[in-house]
């Protein structure tokens, strides 16, 4: 499968696509927007989306630069213009009402308020510190497959992805008792907050669930604060910055948060875990690739990365411009929104070449932007990379003849501009 | 803690000779000093690949080799990964290491 070498040759999709009539909140190309984004690299890579009102960054060089310069392309205002966009006040005033507060995500911020959040969570999270976890998550992986029916057919998001990446971060939180259901419910609706297709009645509906994954995530803070444990939890209600006028982070940051790392992580691993059965059920070879590795470390890492550049989780988060600034050709304004479509970057044939093909053998695997970059880059990336390593060499090792039970243009995606994630994905397969 | 001083070559020739102190890593010296190519998006986690350098042959030895987690990042920049590579955020700077001179790998 090693086509590294074979630039130029692989067949451009999407080609003749008239741009100005697509938008990605449409519903069928955000399900499959392959050819929207091949469309707007190669004719118009900083393109504005009529609907959207949003300019789309689709070339690998245009992210970076934004990436790099986290002053000029602010996350904290790109983030607030995109979070519950249309129903700001009335989203807000029902999580004060009802909701125990308005929290913003204190982690959606720019430097240097960024740097001093950012480097009480960076401790948590080290690829060393993280790699002392693989007993743990093998034996949560290890459970769910145990508990699968001998066959199939199973809905995989619900039988599988959903409930390894809840145990985890929930073991890793300190929270012991939870209902695994209204985590997944609880996890929609914040980051459907970024999502960009909600209509109102759906922001009250997830404004609501939302009410109740704080009060949950306030009694054990309140808790925490009491009887401090060795749990993330606690970590966070205790930290303390060296050298800090203000050492503490107040509640409301702690309570954003825990919100954050309960909820970020864990609808886009359980993504990254089912995209892992779809491209194992369209692509035999790579199956097969997959059984052939599981017992070589390095190559079980070479092909997480590769699943997560062929596949993202998160294609595309937003900034603002603080200033008039140039970008890809194009003269951008102040308060120009963009959405940085990584889905995208990742499918640039110069930088990847044959994008399309699954090749673990890729000299520069670790050049794709599924996780960021920059000083925003996901701080959860270890403990991602992690789960879907453990979840494929076990399923490697357990499952075989995995097969689709729906066929690929009926699979169900979430609408969402921020994640791509598909909703239901029924299976069948051999236990061995 | 005391003071050392560890020389940077940039990926386009400049040198940085720069201060620093132990129990700083050596991605903190570069960063801090604004040295071309370190980036250490990850902050020092040892989960990306934005602080590769490569040790010069002298030094290596001293430097030692990367442990299995440093292997596999840098595994991912094979494109421009030399025997010499580590991560810059993986070596802590002790007393030894004073003097140290490393080149910053390009950023592919």
């Amino acid at each position: 499968m090693n086509t590294t070498n074979n630039a130029g040759v692989c067949p451009v999709t999407g080609q003749g696509a008239a741009l100005e009539q697509m938008s990605l909140i449409d519903p069928e190309i955000s399900a499959r927007p392959q050819a929207y984004y091949d469309a707007m690299r190669e004719s118009d890579p900083v393109h504005y989306d009529e609907k959207l009102h949003m300019y789309l960054i689709s070339r690998y060089e245009d992210i970076q630069t934004i990436q790099r310069d986290p002053v000029t392309f602010s996350v904290k205002h790109g983030y607030e213009a995109q979070y519950s966009a249309g129903f700001f006040d009335e989203f807000k005033e029902i999580l004060e009402r009802d909701g125990g507060g308005y929290f913003p995500d204190a982690i959606m911020s720019d430097p240097p308020y960024h740097t001093r959040i950012r480097g009480l969570m960076d401790r948590a999270f080290t690829a060393h510190r993280v790699r002392e976890l693989e007993p743990l998550i093998t034996s949560v992986i290890t459970d769910v497959i145990d508990k699968l029916p001998a066959t199939g057919p199973v809905d995989i998001v619900q039988a599988f992805s959903v409930p390894i990446t809840i145990r985890v971060i929930c073991e890793q939180l300190g929270v012991d008792q939870y209902n695994a259901d209204k985590l997944s419910r609880w996890s929609q609706a914040v980051t459907a907050q970024i999502g960009r297709m909600q209509n109102r009645e759906q922001m009250i509906a997830n404004a609501k669930e939302l009410c109740d994954l704080q009060h949950f995530l306030i009694g054990h803070i309140r808790d925490r604060e009491a009887n401090p444990k060795e749990d993330m939890i606690s970590d966070l209600v205790h930290a303390k910055i060296d050298g800090s006028d203000e050492p503490k982070l107040t509640f409301k940051e702690v309570v954003s948060l825990v919100r954050a790392l309960m909820i970020a992580g864990n609808d886009t691993t359980a993504t990254a875990m089912t995209n892992l059965f779809y491209i194992l059920g369209t692509q035999p070879k790579v199956a097969e690739l997959l059984a052939n590795a599981a017992d070589d470390d390095r190559l079980m890492s070479r092909f997480t990365e590769e699943l997560l550049r062929i596949e993202p989780p998160v294609r595309g988060l937003s900034r603002m411009t603080t200033k008039q600034v140039e970008l890809g050709g194009k003269t951008l304004p102040a308060h120009a929104h963009l959405l940085l479509m990584y889905a995208s970057a990742n499918d640039q044939q110069e930088v990847f070449a044959c994008p399309r093909d699954f090749d673990m053998e890729r000299s520069n695997l670790g050049r794709h932007v599924s996780f960021g970059g920059g000083v925003h880059k996901c701080i959860g990336l270890s403990l991602a990379r992690l789960e879907i390593r453990i979840a494929a060499r076990e399923v490697a090792k357990r499952l075989r003849g995995i097969k689709l039970e729906i066929p690929v243009h009926d699979i169900p995606y979430l609408k969402s501009v921020a994640t791509h994630s598909i909703e239901r994905l029924p299976i069948s397969y051999t236990k061995i | 803690m005391s003071a050392l001083t560890v020389t940077f070559t940039e990926d386009n020739g400049t040198v940085k000779e720069l201060s620093g102190e132990t129990g700083q890593s050596l991605m903190q010296v570069g960063r801090d000093a604004g040295v071309e190519g370190i980036l250490a998006d990850c902050a020092g986690s040892c989960a990306c690949a934005t602080c590769h350098v490569y040790v010069d042959d002298e030094w290596y030895a001293k430097v030692g080799a990367p442990d299995a987690v440093e292997a596999e990042m840098l595994d991912m920049v094979d494109d421009v990964r030399k025997p010499n590579s580590r991560l810059s955020c993986q070596i802590k700077l002790t007393e030894a290491l004073n003097g140290l001179k490393v080149t910053v790998a390009p950023l592919g």
